[in-house]
């Protein structure tokens, strides 16, 4: 049928240009977005995200990560439930939380269809059984024999934060602070869960990790509350107190907002030297590859941060409408980009003194990897250094090699802890694996 | 009287198929400019997400209504003979790629996926419309095109 050929390929030829318009990219540093002052390209608006998603190819046997020098690295436990983030006990056992994307949003706009059918089997939401649980592992490193696992928690509700205050541990589900009666040397959980503070969950619940960590003297909690959204999509009424740190007073469960404008906060953590609390912040998508840098920041009581009416400052995003000049006047300047699109999701601050020397009191960053850059960005755990309470230098990769040559993940680092001996412990979700990383003499 | 009237060829019990078809996406592209200015007066996300599914249901239905409208255009240099029938065919290619533009304009988040390019290019789709409708309308009406005898 020729007139049929005309027309589809009348078609095919105008969105084949749209398409090569759209990958048109000129060369960029993207180091030149590493550190307290990136560079901000102009803003570029495509007409379908540009989506380059790794597919999972997993760790073949023998495979591990690579690390920098004067580092090893072992994989602690593998055959897990897609493990998101990790926390450390007293007594040294590590919990393992493994957790499952909460059920997909409603679809609201073609571009879901479409979105949906090209995440199927590429993300990490991570087909590896029911999830939803907290995994002990406790291990003797002097003795090199695999730890011993036990089902510490099950039955969650996409859980992510944990965190222990004397015998209190909480859980931040993706909807609800819980807390659980916990003793030293306990393998299990068997007390029934207490709700704290209810979260921000469904229907809608586009950034469901809650990320918590306590304050120095266990009062308050803090709490990460991600956007419902990229950049207001679904309606601004669905923002309200999302995008934001909660602190929830331990006792009462009444919380306030701590900070705000932050669009996915995670990795909450306490500066050891200033006592200050910090993040890593996912930033907005789809303005081009290297725009909009995620960042590392400290966090002030009552800051606005910009999401979603600005970025870095004072930059407009023209996404947002009615615009806030009063919001975007104070919006403060985050304290250290680490470049467009990496997905930070881990934090932690090197408290031990185990690793090489130049590790202490610097921060380590678990980044997730990219989807909205042709080149991908991210998929490692890097350092920044830091010197007064402040980073100080460039960061530097410290583990890599998650993803193959041809681009498929082997795995995907996501939270990240410092274990009693004091080795680098990452939750990978997409390669189903806790890995450690002690100093190479050890 | 003169020659039968110009048959069209993709038929379904005597009625040409193209004409059954054309009606969702002129609704289509109207709709998407009632919606699309709604939008800008209102900010309310609810009417970005009306235009999105309006132009891309449009879309859909437009390349549709164009291959059968193909089809009876290049299979039967009659209906090609009538004075409407060029810039009818010639208007609603470009009306399909605008509006195939636009669709992906409307796929983009919150408020630039309307204004300015969304909404520009949804007026334009609207002229087009009222355009190729009015000839295509003449081309039954006046030329007696797919009409049986």
């Amino acid at each position: 049928m020729r007139p049929t050929v005309t027309l589809s390929s009348m078609a095919l030829g105008a969105s084949l240009a749209l398409t090569l318009a759209a990958h048109a990219d000129e060369p960029f540093d993207v180091q030149s977005q590493v550190g307290p002052n990136p560079v901000l390209p102009h803003i570029q608006q495509y007409l379908f995200p540009q989506m380059h998603l790794s597919s999972v190819a997993g760790w073949k046997n023998g495979e591990k990560p690579a690390v920098a020098a004067g580092l090893k690295i072992e994989a602690l436990a593998t055959g897990l439930q897609h493990p998101r983030s990790l926390y450390t006990l007293p007594n040294g056992d590590v919990l393992v939380v493994e957790s499952k994307a909460p059920p997909p949003q409603p679809i609201t706009r073609p571009k879901d269809l479409v979105m949906r059918f090209i995440e199927k089997g590429v993300t990490s939401g991570g087909d590896t059984g029911p999830g939803n649980r907290i995994t002990l592992l406790r291990y003797d490193e002097a003795g090199g024999k695999p730890p011993t696992r036990s089902v510490f928690l099950d039955h969650l509700h996409s859980p992510f934060g944990v965190v222990l205050v004397g015998n209190d541990l909480y859980v931040a589900n993706t909807d609800a602070i819980v807390r659980y009666p916990y003793h030293d040397g306990d393998l299990t959980i068997s007390g029934n869960g207490v709700t704290l503070t209810e979260l921000p969950g469904g229907p809608i619940d586009h950034h469901w990790t809650k990320s918590l960590t306590a304050s120095r003297d266990g009062t308050l909690l803090y709490v990460g509350v991600g956007s419902n959204s990229n950049i207001t999509e679904n309606g601004i009424e669905v923002e309200q107190n999302r995008a934001a740190i909660w602190e929830v007073d331990r006792a009462s469960g009444r919380w306030r907002i701590f900070a705000s404008g932050l669009r996915n906060p995670n990795g909450l953590t306490f500066e050891p030297e200033s006592g200050a609390l910090w993040t890593v912040v996912n930033e907005r998508d789809k303005l081009g590859p290297n725009l909009v840098p995620d960042y590392l920041t400290s966090v002030k009581d009552g800051g606005f941060y910009g999401w979603p009416y600005s970025y870095f400052g004072q930059h407009l995003d023209p996404r947002v409408e009615p615009q806030r000049p009063d919001l975007v006047e104070k919006a403060i300047v985050p304290d250290y980009a680490l470049s467009s699109h990496v997905a930070p999701l881990g934090l932690v601050f090197y408290t031990g003194d185990s690793l090489p020397q130049k590790y202490r009191g610097g921060a380590f960053v678990g980044e997730h990897g990219s989807w909205n850059r042709p080149t991908f960005n991210g998929y490692r755990v890097v350092f920044v250094p830091f010197s007064g309470g402040r980073p100080n230098g460039k960061a530097e990769d410290v583990v890599t090699g998650f993803l193959e040559a041809d681009g498929k993940a082997r795995g995907r680092p996501v939270g990240l802890a410092i274990d009693k001996t004091g080795a680098l412990l990452i939750a990978d979700d997409v390669g189903n694996t806790v890995w450690r990383v002690p100093s190479a003499g050890q | 009287m003169s020659a039968a009237n110009p048959r069209s060829s993709m038929r379904i019990f005597r009625q040409p198929i193209h004409p059954m078809l054309v009606p969702i996406p002129i609704a289509c592209f109207v709709g998407v400019l009632l919606t699309d200015l709604t939008y800008w007066w209102s900010a309310e996300m609810m009417w970005a997400d009306f235009s999105a599914w309006l132009v891309s249901v449009g879309v859909i239905f437009g390349y549709l209504a164009a291959i059968f409208g193909l089809i009876d255009f290049l299979g039967n240099r009659f209906i090609r003979a009538q004075a409407p029938a060029w810039p009818h065919a010639i208007g609603n290619v470009v009306l399909l790629m605008l509006a195939t533009l636009n669709m992906f304009v409307h796929s983009r988040d919150a408020w630039t996926s309307v204004v300015p390019w969304g909404l520009t290019l949804s007026v334009l789709c609207v002229l087009i419309v009222l355009f190729t409708t009015w000839m295509g309308r003449s081309m039954v009406y006046g030329h007696r095109v797919g009409v049986a005898e």
